[in-house]
């Protein structure tokens, strides 16, 4: 038993990996910007797809594009659409970051049609480890080890750079960021893309996990939201803690309950806003309180 | 006094009769203008979504055979989508009720046709269901207005069952948490108890999951000799791509029933593995001319095979136009005798709705996913036709007290 157990819980990091992933970019897009983006999953799959059209077109070294490619869209939907949101009542940011997903998947549904699109491992990365009793694949301790790394970076890069130290600033109090002579709506464009490219990142790492439909963003757009809710919104840590969390608990509900196994997060959450409204490390924040 | 004019008095008034009399007309005359109206309710956005697109492809083929006509109008389709079922209702109230439409072709997920056939007979509108396949629809929630081309799951599975019984008695199921995998649970357990085997696991799973890793080391670990599966569309995809990701693929076999085409090319060459039940396949050497020239329409028009979706969208619109031709009208219950009395050949069989639970009677394929794919719209060697004998289809589909449909 305690062999199935362990193999569960690295298999539910790995999902939780993912989730991190996804949230992350979320997470940074409303902690700087203000902004609760329902068109980030619409990201992921953007991600996913131009992988695909990537390596079929120039091969494997050239799907590390894609986040980049991803990130560049970001920063032009920032410019024409969501720049004119900041200001405004969060419902309406609601309401057009969920017509700017429609038009993305629907924009997918055209350019490459509804059905699925096969994609596979790199054979680089095909094959298994066994370490004692756990069980996992090489892409998948590729996606694992990939997930940490980024996180790492992004971490330093937010906590230890200048740049880092502006978007932090900027988030607290925009205004004095602004009379210290900083650019800031420049900077918001860059961060909007940011977190549009960490999206794009996890979209390229489960491509050849998932299939590839132009629908995808469903099955990555919900457990981010819940992974942002149940580690706070805006925070770095919680969305990682609780990316995890929610990653092994499903593979855990699995294992003993499978059929509770998409409501267990949802479960969770509901459960965390009880004890604590805020999240895990969720802060308050006056500008949004 | 005055001579009075009555002759201009008169023209005056044929003018303005003739005025009214054509404005009270022109509804009319529009009315017989309009086209013919049939709806199409099928899911335009989730994992169903690309088996519908070739549903609905399927469909306008169909109508456009027939240069756009039904009973000698114009006619067209109105599609609207069916997310969810209580949304599939509203939608098909509004197809009738808005739209107009004399009848509706849909049904892609059974838990929506299992909603959209309770409205369809609540509005008295002819309703033919093109993809689900819960045995219910036809089975004890029939009804007169309803009629259903897929194979119900209780007979796809006992089609399937010799052929997971040759690999071992020790079953492993996955299956859907909704009504199509459920379905195919309950059926598959009987037919495993009647064949004295044991089912070493069982795992129900959520409708769009995207990670199985959880429940494949699970299957893993229980060492079945077969796995039955009843997952549908995109999740039977990705379980499959992380089935041979997991190195499953070729170890412990795959059989699950109605699997579509867009499910299998959506896993790629490399990952596709199983055995399965289907209800036509494009490059099938005996398919009879007229789906032979179907398949070369969608060919020509959109540059790609005709998925088995593809063709169940085609014969069931053509079931539903070739029946209101035969009624020479709009009327609901008219086509429902239409679609009772409609016949097409079939090779050396023929298709049709059986009077009492118009389920359409068509042998299925079983297929197996060929040791090597060189075409990547070709995965499947075709390893019979289901039941061998035509003349055993109606027993195979089962009796009147069998289905338990009473349509009263």
């Amino acid at each position: 038993m305690l062999e199935i157990l362990l193999s569960q819980v690295v298999s539910g990091l790995v999902l939780g990996g993912l989730y991190v992933l996804i949230a992350i970019g979320l997470s940074v897009i409303f902690g700087l910007l203000g902004i609760v983006n329902f068109a980030h999953g619409t990201f992921f799959t953007l991600g996913a797809y131009l992988a695909l059209t990537l390596y079929q077109y120039f091969g494997w070294p050239a799907v590390i594009f894609s986040p980049i490619l991803v990130g560049a869209i970001g920063m032009v939907a920032e410019r024409l659409l969501i720049r004119r949101l900041y200001d405004k009542e969060p419902l309406i940011s609601l309401i057009v970051t969920f017509a700017l997903a429609l038009l993305i998947e629907a924009s997918v549904r055209l350019i490459y049609g509804g059905i699925g699109q096969p994609f596979s491992p790199p054979p680089l990365l095909s094959g298994f480890l066994i370490w004692g009793p756990i069980l996992i694949t090489k892409y998948r301790f590729a996606v694992l080890l990939t997930t940490a790394v980024l996180l790492l970076g992004l971490w330093l890069f937010l906590e230890k750079t200048p740049f880092g130290r502006i978007l932090r600033a900027g988030s607290r109090d925009p205004e004095m960021v602004g009379l210290l002579g900083i650019n800031l709506p420049r900077v918001l464009t860059w961060v909007f893309g940011l977190g549009c490219a960490i999206s794009g990142i996890a979209g390229v790492l489960a491509a050849p996990l998932w299939t590839i439909t132009p629908a995808m963003a469903t099955n990555a757009i919900m457990p981010a939201f819940v992974v942002v809710a149940i580690g706070g919104l805006g925070s770095f840590a919680g969305a990682v803690i609780a990316g995890l969390l929610v990653g092994v608990v499903i593979a855990l509900t699995i294992q003993f309950y499978p059929a509770a196994s998409g409501a267990v997060m949802y479960l969770f959450m509901a459960l965390m806003l009880l004890v604590r409204p805020r999240g895990l490390l969720g802060e308050r924040w006056e500008r949004f309180e | 006094m005055k001579p009075v004019n009555t002759g201009l008095l008169l023209a005056r008034r044929k003018v303005l009769l003739g005025a009214a009399a054509g404005s009270l007309a022109a509804p009319f005359i529009a009315r017989a203008a309009d086209p013919i109206k049939i709806g199409l309710l099928l899911a335009k956005t989730g994992q169903i979504a690309a088996q519908t697109e070739y549903l609905a492809n399927g469909s306008y083929l169909a109508l456009e055979q027939r240069n756009n006509m039904i009973m000698g109008q114009p006619a067209e389709l109105v599609w609207l989508d069916e997310p969810s079922p209580q949304a599939a209702t509203q939608n098909m109230q509004k197809l009738v009720q808005e739209n107009k439409v004399c009848a509706v072709l849909g049904g892609s997920l059974s838990s929506n046709a299992l909603a959209e056939e309770a409205t369809a007979a609540q509005l008295k509108v002819p309703f033919v269901c093109d993809n689900a396949a819960a045995t219910e629809i036809s089975g004890k929630n029939c009804n007169r207005y309803t009629f259903r081309l897929n194979t119900p799951v209780a007979v796809q599975s006992r089609m399937l069952a010799p052929f997971a019984l040759t690999y071992g008695k020790k079953w492993y199921h996955i299956t859907a948490s909704y009504a199509f995998g459920q379905d195919i649970l309950r059926s598959s357990r009987e037919l495993l108890k009647a064949a004295g085997g044991t089912e070493v696991g069982s795992d129900e799973v959520p409708l769009n999951t995207a990670d199985f890793s959880s429940f494949i080391l699970k299957i893993r670990q229980a060492k079945p000799d077969v796995v039955v599966g009843g997952l549908s569309a995109g999740d039977l995809s990705t379980f499959l791509k992380q089935w041979n990701e997991l190195g499953m693929k070729g170890k412990i076999p795959f059989v699950e029933i109605a699997i579509g085409d867009t499910d299998i090319w959506a896993v790629g060459p490399e990952a596709a593995t199983g055995t399965f039940t289907k209800m036509w396949e494009h490059s099938n050497p005996d398919n009879p001319p007229e789906e032979r020239a179907f398949a070369a329409a969608y060919l020509k028009k959109h540059g790609k095979p005709a998925a088995d979706k593809a063709w169940m969208g085609w014969i069931t619109a053509r079931s539903l136009f070739e029946s209101i031709d035969a009624a020479k009208s709009l009327d609901g219950m008219a086509i429902v005798e239409g679609l009772e009395a409609w016949k097409a050949p079939a090779g050396n069989a023929s298709y049709s709705y059986r009077k009492f639970d118009h389920q359409m009677l068509v042998r299925n394929l079983a297929v197996s996913v060929k040791p090597n794919i060189t075409d990547k719209w070709d995965y499947f060697d075709v390893k019979a036709t289901l039941p061998e004998n035509p003349a055993d289809i109606d027993k195979v589909f089962g009796t009147q007290e069998e289905v338990g449909c009473k349509m009263g």
